[in-house]
C-alpha cells in the first residue's frame, strides 16, 4: 500500500496540513505534489470532504434507520503498521526510536472508531482515500495508490450465472475481507498519525489551535511512518 | 444486502429509484417485495446523494494523474461510510447507476454493469415507446421536471435480478 498524500482537516473544514509523498522518488524532498494541485484546489478538497461528511449521514437508507442492528465499530489492532518490527530486524538492537511514550508501536489494543456515519473510504479508478475521524472532529485523510480490482476480472464469471448466489461465492468473500483489511490498516496508520499529532503538535506551546501545522518534528515523524510502511 | 438502487440521467435528475425497507428482516415473507419505487419522499435524498457523488467526483477528477492526451477518467467506484457503502457506475452517456449496500461484499461494479447492459439497454433503450430523454423539457438544466422509468418489464426484470442479492 503506497501512501501518496496525508491531509489533516480541522473541525471546521479547513485544511491544516498537507503533504504528498512522491511514490516515484523523483523528488527527494517529497514536497512537490504529484497531482499538481494548487492550494486553492486543496482547500476545496478539504471543505468538500467536510461537507460530504454531514450529508452522508442524511442519506442513511430507511432499512438501516428502521433496524436496530448494532454495527461493530471496533477496529482490530494490526501490529507494526508503519513502525519497524523489532523482532524482524534484530540488528536494530537499540530500543526503538519510533513510537511515543506509549511504547514502540504507539498503541497495542483494538480501538473504537468515532466515525460512525461519516465518510470512511472513497475508491476511484486510480486511488483509494481513507478518512479517520477523531472524537474532536479532526479528520486525517490518507490517499493510497491501491485500487479495487476492476469489474472486468469477474465479468465473464458473472455472465454465466447471471448474478445468482453472488453472496455465496466464497472467493468474493475472501476478497471482501482483504478489502476491509486495507481499511483497517489505514485506520491503524492514521491513528498513529493522530498519536504523532498529539505528541508533536498539541504539545507544541507555539502552536495555535485550528491553524496550519508548521512543525519540522511532526513532518519528520510522519515521513518516517510512511517510509516504514511496506 | 442491498438497500437501494438509483439511476440518474445526464441532467442530474433521478429517473429511477428503488428502495427496499424490510430487507433486514428475513423472517418477513413480504420482505422481498417491500419498499418503494420512485417514491416522492425520496426526492430530497436523491438530490443529496447525487450532489455528494457529483462533488466527490469533481475533486477526484482533479486528483487524477492522467496525462492529457491519454485521458483516463478517474471516476468514483465506491464510497464507504460507517454504516453503508455506495457503489457507482457512470456510463459514457452520463448516466449514473448507484447501488447502496452493506459491507458484506466489496465489489458490485459487475452487478451495475449487468443492470446497465442487460436490463436498462434491453428494456429502456431498445424500447420504442420509452422517451429518448426523460426530462420534460429538452433544454432542461436544473429541476424543471422529469419523467421516471415506469416500464414494468424493466422493474420486474430488475427485481428478479436483484432479489437473489437482497439478503
Amino acid at each position: 500500500m503506497g501512501i501518496e498524500a496525508i491531509l489533516i482537516i480541522n473541525k471546521s473544514g479547513g485544511l491544516i496540513y498537507h503533504r504528498s509523498f512522491d511514490v516515484s522518488k523523483t523528488n527527494p524532498t517529497g514536497t512537490t505534489s504529484k497531482h499538481s494541485l494548487n492550494s486553492n484546489d486543496l482547500l476545496i478538497l478539504a471543505s468538500t470532504l467536510h461537507s460530504v461528511f454531514v450529508i452522508s449521514s442524511q442519506i442513511t437508507p430507511k432499512a438501516l434507520q428502521l433496524s436496530q442492528s448494532n454495527l461493530n465499530y471496533t477496529i482490530p489492532y494490526h501490529p507494526y503498521v508503519g513502525v519497524k518490527n523489532p523482532e524482524k530486524s534484530p540488528r536494530n538492537s537499540i530500543p526503538n526510536k519510533y513510537g511515543s511514550f506509549k511504547g514502540d508501536d504507539y498503541f497495542k489494543e483494538p480501538f473504537h472508531s468515532w466515525n460512525k456515519s461519516g465518510l470512511k473510504q472513497l475508491s476511484t479508478d486510480q486511488f483509494t482515500m481513507y478518512i479517520y475521524q477523531t472524537m474532536t472532529g479532526l479528520k486525517f485523510v490518507a490517499i493510497s495508490s491501491t485500487v479495487l480490482p476492476s469489474h472486468n476480472d469477474s465479468e465473464t464469471n458473472m455472465m454465466n450465472n447471471s448474478g445468482i448466489n453472488i453472496n455465496n461465492n466464497s472467493s468474493k468473500n475472501i476478497n471482501a475481507l482483504q478489502y476491509n483489511l486495507g481499511s483497517q490498516i489505514a485506520d491503524n496508520l492514521l491513528r498513529k498519525v493522530y498519536c504523532i499529532y498529539s505528541d508533536y503538535v498539541m504539545k507544541d506551546p507555539f502552536y495555535s489551535l485550528e491553524m496550519p501545522i508548521k512543525s519540522d518534528l511532526f513532518d519528520d515523524k510522519v515521513k518516517s511512518l510512511i517510509d516504514n510502511l511496506l | 444486502m442491498i438497500y437501494s438502487f438509483w439511476i440518474f440521467d445526464k441532467h442530474c435528475n433521478c429517473i429511477f429509484e428503488r428502495e427496499w425497507t424490510l430487507g433486514s428482516n428475513t423472517n418477513n415473507p413480504n420482505a422481498l417485495s417491500s419498499g418503494t419505487i420512485n417514491s416522492k419522499q425520496n426526492d430530497e435524498i436523491g438530490k443529496l446523494l447525487y450532489g455528494m457523488i457529483f462533488s466527490l467526483n469533481s475533486i477526484t477528477q482533479k486528483l487524477s494523474t492522467s496525462i492529457s492526451d491519454n485521458q483516463i477518467n478517474n471516476n468514483i467506484r465506491s464510497i464507504s461510510t460507517g454504516k453503508f457503502r455506495i457503489h457507482t457506475m457512470q456510463t459514457a452517456t452520463g448516466l449514473w447507476f448507484i447501488l447502496i449496500t452493506d459491507f458484506k461484499q466489496q465489489n458490485y461494479s459487475q452487478v451495475l454493469h449487468y443492470i446497465y447492459s442487460h436490463i436498462y439497454i434491453k428494456h429502456v433503450v431498445h424500447n420504442f415507446l420509452s422517451p429518448y430523454d426523460f426530462a420534460l423539457n429538452p433544454k432542461e438544466q436544473r429541476g424543471q421536471g422529469v419523467k421516471k422509468i415506469n416500464n414494468r418489464h424493466f422493474i420486474n426484470t430488475l427485481e428478479a435480478f436483484l432479489q437473489s442479492m437482497l439478503n
